[in-house]
């Protein structure tokens, strides 16, 4: 699970430093080189970050060639995409436990039974090892629907399409353009309303979810065959006795960011992506937003766009330049986080300042120190802070925890012990002590001259010492 | 040595003199022989390893000082201890056990001898038991006569009550604490005897030797001032006290605060009080006496003395205002369980659930000091007898000790020397009485030696015996009683029927002395063969190594320790959390080598009542616990299975009240007992219990082992349900063959966002064909 | 704490016998001694009064002070009675030549600790 993803960050930070010291020792043959190469090999072919093998899950009933325009756009993009109907066998999304595919689009919302591999656990696996899923879900029940719960979207009962009378229009009343909201992280700039047929979904409470295409204020969520007005309404909450599914603040396309750094995104139908939708005029005779929403999903969900990474992190004694195994209390520190962002167009990570609000805390427990970490001016992708180490030892750890809709999360632990001062770190003399050390070393020597004096006198006169004791 | 009797006027007096020397070098020789060989059987029986708990932690500590050197080791900052918050190990050791065996071995090294640090280790308290002897040695010489040193040091080097601290393995500051306290008692009296200020400041040094090495020191804090103390009381103030005391006291002290783990509490403190306040009572007395050889008035010297006696209550009530001023810490917990039994159940149920912190039983102390338990009164009495300084101060101390041995089980140790000392003192004037040809009106001068003499031939007559009754108990095992006995019986009897034959005559009638020589020998060997019993029997086992004996008899040993902590070494990441009730934390820290969150250093009551919190509450509550303190893997021990009683859950109670000290509202300890009060761990066991992560990881999957039949907990006794616990939040990693050490890996937070138990559910709910994979786990056999 | 005791009884007259007696009797080798000791006491009030009225903040410092003049004042003193003619019969084993070894032996050995101590 995300035991497997930490890892990965540590790799990645590994390479880094790998490449680091190769900048310096030419001659070495470095394992990062390889891997970069075949990276950049890559990432000629698919803009993803992730890689570019798409396995696509249709239904028996629909065909490639329904939304021709969506897969044709994505293998244009430089995507690999291998088709499969839910019930063959081969090819296998999973493998020994090992993802076969970098992303994969299940729009197979008609289908009730899946062959073996795909099964919602197998599923959640594929998005824990950083698969990227894209499902479409249809009013039908299917084992998606209980998928959809595991994500914290509540579907409406079965057969309970979305449904909206406003604005008036020759189609029917399931089929319905929504207004795009033009500030959402993952879409680009504001796009023309969509068309979109399906169901609506409910959020629970889940920071990972984030919502893209919410459902327009008039519609609701009622059994489209008989729609008879107001009452299916009522009759829609009776059914499903959960509530109103009415109103804006139901989704129908929603992404959700793993901890992992894996993305899924939850369609509520998967006409959004067709052909026909996609040239389908809107009320006011333009073309619709489908395509370029489409593309926009895709590219979130296939980890194109908003995603950040950790580069690696160093902290120093604010006077030296390397790390320390060690800091001594009241020490000053310099934390320093390098972070990347991943280019779609060049397919490239390049650094990125952009980064506002987030904060570094170091903790032992609790957060002894939390404060803004800014970016470093001058330096791209740096973001640095010098503080004070707090008065307590133990182990601390230097935290970044940022997380934000729309961006994969970024997250950096690094775990150094905070010590007290050595035995000679100590201030030694102090200016209040020295009656203290006046009065020890005159008894010291008053020792010798009293033994001085207790020798002599063995031969000498006792009566000379009488005259110099008064020292 | 019959001859040297019948003889007396062929031997010149140097000749008597150089032979009985020889014999008394000898004597101890074997003496020390004796006493190293008894304590190999832990060697011989298992392997050199370190025994115990803390041992391991005064072994790792000797390594890095080794290893570092001892700037390094001073300023020791461990952070794989108490993790988070670590720990300072320079400042909270006796670092006196670790720098000697530092010190050893970089003399072996200095002289090419590549030695291995851990047999340094291993070997020391042997080699120190032996140095006991010879400082006991001295000491009872001090009290009686050398036969009494030997006899003493024979004693010392064998009773059960010192070797269960001081065999090979177990390296622990008690190792050398005891040798020093005996040394530094030894000094103490000489100092006092002869008054000079040499054995004064060489007590000091020793002093802060002991310091630096046990925190048993307060002992010797509060016995010698309480000595001195009584000794003013009788009236028997001297020079020499004065000299003995305030040269001790003043160097003693200020060397004592070098150790930064003592630092300034010689003055803060009130278990140093006594010390000081005696110092401060002789200065005044001294200066009284002083002034009164120059005054002759009655009514003056009365005065003085009310002023005396007014100062001395004035400076006891500064203390205790001091001390209610909190200038000076009062008594710590520990202090106070000394006095009050009960008080540290009540209070401090961390001190209370040390086993070492418990009071004794009767039967330990035959076990451990045998038939010198009885002769200990005797010598106590002919102690009274005599009654010089030295003779109170092992009076006082008898009584001191015997009290606190009653009170700790620990504390037997400090008792043990004293209980050698005056059983020697007694037995050696048996055999002194019974021995010597003299009729008791004629005395002459060099019988009296030639007697001297036959007593230190007796005495290595029984060291030897003891020797070689070690030798053949080892091969004979326990099952040997009667063969060898009886043989050497009778050969001592021989030697010693020879001897009486020609010596007895007079009025002592030569059968009396027969019977009670014989009767006293004999008692003798069944002291030496008890001793050779319970080390080899009791004393002698690593616990972190175990044995049990197959039906055929041959030996079965139980690792399951070591293959746990092994296992976490080998497949664990170095850093990862190891939570695990803190008797396990120095072996963890030192065998596998891996952060832990508590340990036996019990400094953070409330570092250990959270673990205590997460073992004993239900999953859910423990969780953030275990991820907020990073824990990867927790450990438990569990005997159930095997009947190793010393499991976790055993202890379970004591996590529960400690924990419950800290958090009253969230955990109490009545919750975990049946509605009738039983402490049940099967189907009638309450729900907190059944909860509880402590007991969910005990019996996890323990009913499958029984591949449905009973499942019989073997410790207590009781059939566990057919259907044991399940666990959302952790992952069983590791059992151990015998299953007495469990690993679990604690998961972590589930990437969708859901809680754990929701995420399992999940993952159960449907049957997956491609399933995920299973924790790895050992065939049963 | 000496003067105190002196001062408490209020006749003079006994006073002023001690100071005869002690100024007949003692030996000029004892008068150098107790010089010594007077010395070492002053010393020893003025740190503790410095302690407590002023600061008492190198706590290490004042002990290693202040200890290593009541040190050396008690090592003084057991010198003083062991070399006093008058307590001969006390210390057998110890002759006076013995007894300033001894003496020498713990004041280096005390002062040994007071400067390990004192920074």
């Amino acid at each position: 699970m995300s035991t497997w993803s930490v890892a990965r960050w540590l790799q990645l930070i590994q390479h880094w430093q790998l490449r680091k010291r190769c900048l310096h020792s030419s001659a070495m043959v470095s394992p990062w080189r390889f891997l970069s190469f075949l990276g950049f090999a890559a990432a000629a072919l698919a803009k993803s970050s992730t890689g570019n093998s798409v396995l696509v899950v249709l239904d028996p009933g629909s065909s490639r060639d329904n939304f021709s325009r969506f897969f044709d756009g994505l293998e244009a993009r430089g995507y690999e995409l291998t088709f499969r109907t839910p019930k063959d066998a081969h090819p296998a999304v999973i493998e020994h436990d090992h993802p076969e595919y970098s992303h994969v689009i299940l729009f197979a919302p008609e289908s009730k039974t899946y062959s073996s591999d795909i099964t919602p656990q197998s599923l959640v696996t594929l998005l824990s090892k950083n698969t990227n899923l894209l499902i479409a879900v249809s009013p039908k029940a299917t084992p998606l629907t209980s998928l959809a719960a595991e994500f914290s979207l509540i579907l409406p009962p079965p057969g309970t399409p979305l449904v909206s009378h406003f604005p008036e229009r020759d189609t029917p009343a399931t089929v319905i353009p929504v207004d795009v909201s033009p500030s959402n992280p993952v879409l680009s700039g504001s796009l023309p309303p969509v068309w979109f047929s399906g169901v609506p979904f409910a959020f629970n409470s889940n920071p990972h979810i984030v919502p893209i295409l919410n459902a327009p204020p008039q519609s609701f969520a009622a059994d489209s065959d008989a729609d008879s007005g107001a009452d299916a309404v009522v009759e829609a909450a009776d059914k499903g006795g959960e509530g109103l599914w009415a109103g804006s603040s139901l989704g129908l396309v929603a992404g959700f960011q793993t901890l992992g750094g894996g993305r899924a995104t939850w369609v509520g139908g998967v006409d959004l992506f067709s052909d026909e939708y996609a040239q389908k005029p809107t009320l006011d005779g333009n073309k619709p937003g489908n395509e370029q929403f489409a593309a926009d999903v895709a590219a979130w969900t296939f980890q194109e766009t908003g995603v950040l990474r950790v580069d690696g992190s160093t902290h120093h004694h604010v006077n030296e330049t390397t790390p320390r195994d060690r800091y001594t209390i009241n020490d000053r520190v310099t934390y320093t986080l390098r972070v990347s962002k991943y280019n779609p167009t060049s397919a490239e990570w390049e650094p990125y300042s952009g980064i506002d609000g987030m904060q570094l805390e170091f903790t032992m427990l609790d957060p002894h120190i939390r404060t803004a970490l800014q970016p470093t001016p001058g330096v791209p992708g740096e973001y640095s802070l010098t503080f004070r180490v707090p008065d307590r030892h133990g182990v601390f750890k230097f935290n970044v925890d940022y997380k934000r809709k729309g961006w994969s999360y970024l997250q950096s632990t690094t775990v150094v012990p905070v010590v007290p001062p050595r035995h000679d770190e100590y201030p030694r003399f102090l200016s209040p002590a020295w009656p203290y050390y006046a009065g020890a070393i005159s008894t010291s020597a008053a020792f010798l001259a009293f033994c001085a004096l207790w020798l002599a006198g063995d031969s000498a006169e006792p009566k000379k010492s009488k005259s110099t004791k008064s020292d | 040595m019959p001859l040297a009797y019948s003889l007396p006027t062929d031997l010149s007096p140097a000749t008597v003199v150089n032979a009985s020397s020889l014999l008394r070098i000898v004597a101890l020789a074997l003496i020390s022989g004796a006493a190293i060989a008894s304590r190999l059987f832990a060697v011989i029986n298992f392997e050199s390893v370190i025994h115990e708990f803390d041992p391991w932690f005064n072994y790792r500590a000797t390594r890095v000082l080794a290893s570092e050197g001892f700037y390094e080791f001073w300023n020791w900052f461990d952070p794989t201890a108490w993790y988070p918050l670590g720990r300072v190990v320079g400042g909270t050791i006796y670092p006196g056990l670790m720098a000697t065996s530092g010190v050893i071995y970089s003399i072996l090294h200095g002289l090419n001898l590549p030695v291995d640090i851990r047999n340094i280790c291993v070997m020391l308290a042997p080699g120190f038991s032996a140095l006991t002897a010879w400082s006991t040695y001295m000491f009872t010489k001090e009290m009686k006569d050398e036969s009494a040193g030997l006899l003493a040091a024979a004693f010392i080097g064998i009773v059960p009550g010192y070797i269960s601290r001081s065999v090979a393995g177990s390296y622990d500051n008690e190792a050398i604490a005891i040798f020093l306290l005996m040394f530094t008692f030894f000094l103490w009296i000489k100092a006092l005897k002869t008054g000079s200020a040499f054995f004064g400041t060489l007590a000091a040094l020793f002093y802060f030797y002991m310091v630096a090495a046990w925190g048993g020191y307060a002992f010797i804090t509060n016995m010698i001032p309480l000595h001195a103390f009584t000794l003013i009381l009788m009236g028997r103030f001297s020079s020499r006290l004065y000299v003995a005391y305030s040269s001790w006291y003043a160097i003693g002290t200020l060397a004592s605060m070098q150790v930064p783990f003592v630092g300034f509490q010689p003055v803060r403190t009130s278990e140093h009080m006594a010390a000081l306040g005696v110092f401060g009572l002789l200065q005044i007395i001294a200066f009284a006496e002083l002034v009164r050889a120059h005054v002759s008035s009655k009514q003056f010297q009365r005065l003085l003395y009310a002023s005396v006696i007014g100062m001395g209550i004035l400076g006891g009530l500064a203390i205790v205002g001091l001390t209610y001023k909190g200038w000076i810490a009062p008594w710590t917990g520990r202090f106070y369980s000394l006095w009050d039994t009960g008080y540290a159940k009540k209070y401090i149920p961390i001190i209370a659930s040390v086993s070492e912190h418990q009071p004794t039983a009767w039967p330990s102390f035959f076990m451990d000091l045998q038939l010198l338990i009885f002769v200990f009164p005797a010598g106590v009495i002919l102690c009274f007898r005599e009654l010089r300084d030295e003779h109170v101060f092992v009076i006082i101390y008898a009584v001191v000790a015997s009290y606190f041995a009653g009170v700790m089980v620990r504390l037997m140790l400090t008792l043990t020397p004293c209980v050698c000392v005056c059983a020697a003192v007694a037995f050696s004037s048996v055999l002194d009485t019974y021995i010597n040809p003299v009729e008791p009106d004629a005395v002459e001068e060099e019988a009296e030696t030639a007697g001297d003499g036959a007593v230190s031939a007796s005495s290595t007559a029984v060291s030897t015996s003891s020797g070689s009754a070690t030798k053949k108990g080892k091969k004979a095992a326990p099952a040997a009683q009667p063969g060898p006995l009886g043989g050497l019986v009778s050969t001592v009897s021989a030697v010693v029927s020879t001897k009486k034959g020609e010596k007895s005559r007079g009025i002592f009638g030569g059968d009396t002395r027969l019977a009670v020589l014989l009767n006293a020998l004999g008692m003798l060997l069944f002291f030496v063969l008890h001793c050779t019993y319970v080390t080899s029997s009791a004393y002698s086992s690593p616990s972190v190594v175990l044995a049990s004996t197959n039906p055929d008899g041959s030996q079965h040993i139980i690792d399951d320790f070591r293959e746990a902590y092994y296992w976490l070494r080998q497949n664990t990441p170095e850093t990862a959390v190891v939570m695990s009730w803190w008797d396990y934390g120095y072996q963890i820290a030192g065998m596998a080598d891996r952060p832990t969150l508590v340990d036996n250093n019990t400094w953070n009551n409330t570092h250990i009542a959270t673990v205590g919190k997460a073992m004993s509450s239900s999953e859910e509550v423990a969780y953030p616990i275990l991820r907020k303190h990073d824990v990867d893997y927790v450990l438990v021990i569990f005997g159930g299975l095997l009947g190793y009683s010393g499991d976790d859950i055993n202890k379970f109670l004591w996590m529960v009240r400690i924990a419950q000290g800290v958090w009253p509202d969230e955990i109490q300890e009545p919750n975990y007992f049946t509605a009738k009060g039983e402490y049940k761990v099967d189907d009638g066991a309450s729900n907190t219990m059944k909860n509880s992560l402590m007991y969910k990881m005990s019996y996890y999957r323990f009913a499958e082992l029984f591949g449905g039949n009973q499942a019989v907990d073997r410790v207590r006794g009781q059939q566990m349900p057919k259907i044991g616990p399940t666990l959302d939040y952790l992952d069983e990693a590791f059992t151990s063959e015998n299953w007495i050490v469990r690993i679990y890996q604690v998961k972590k937070e589930d990437p969708l966002g859901r809680d754990l138990r929701t995420a399992n559910a999940f993952e159960q709910g449907k049957r997956r064909k491609r399933s995920k994979p299973v924790a790895r786990r050992r065939a049963i056999v | 704490m000496a003067p105190k005791t002196v001062s408490s009884p209020a006749t003079t007259n006994s006073f002023q016998s001690l100071l005869r007696s002690y100024n007949e009797t003692t030996l000029p080798r004892l008068k150098l001694i107790d010089a010594f000791l007077l010395f070492l006491m002053l010393s020893g009030i003025i740190q503790f009064v410095y302690c407590v009225l002023v600061t008492n903040f190198p706590f290490n410092a004042f002990l290693a002070g202040f200890g290593s003049c009541v040190g050396q004042f008690v090592l003084t003193a057991s010198l003083r009675s062991q070399v006093n003619p008058a307590n001969r019969a006390e210390f057998k084993e110890v002759s006076p030549e013995r007894a300033f070894a001894d003496f020498a032996l713990g004041s280096i050995v005390l002062h040994f600790f007071v400067y390990n101590f004192l920074g």
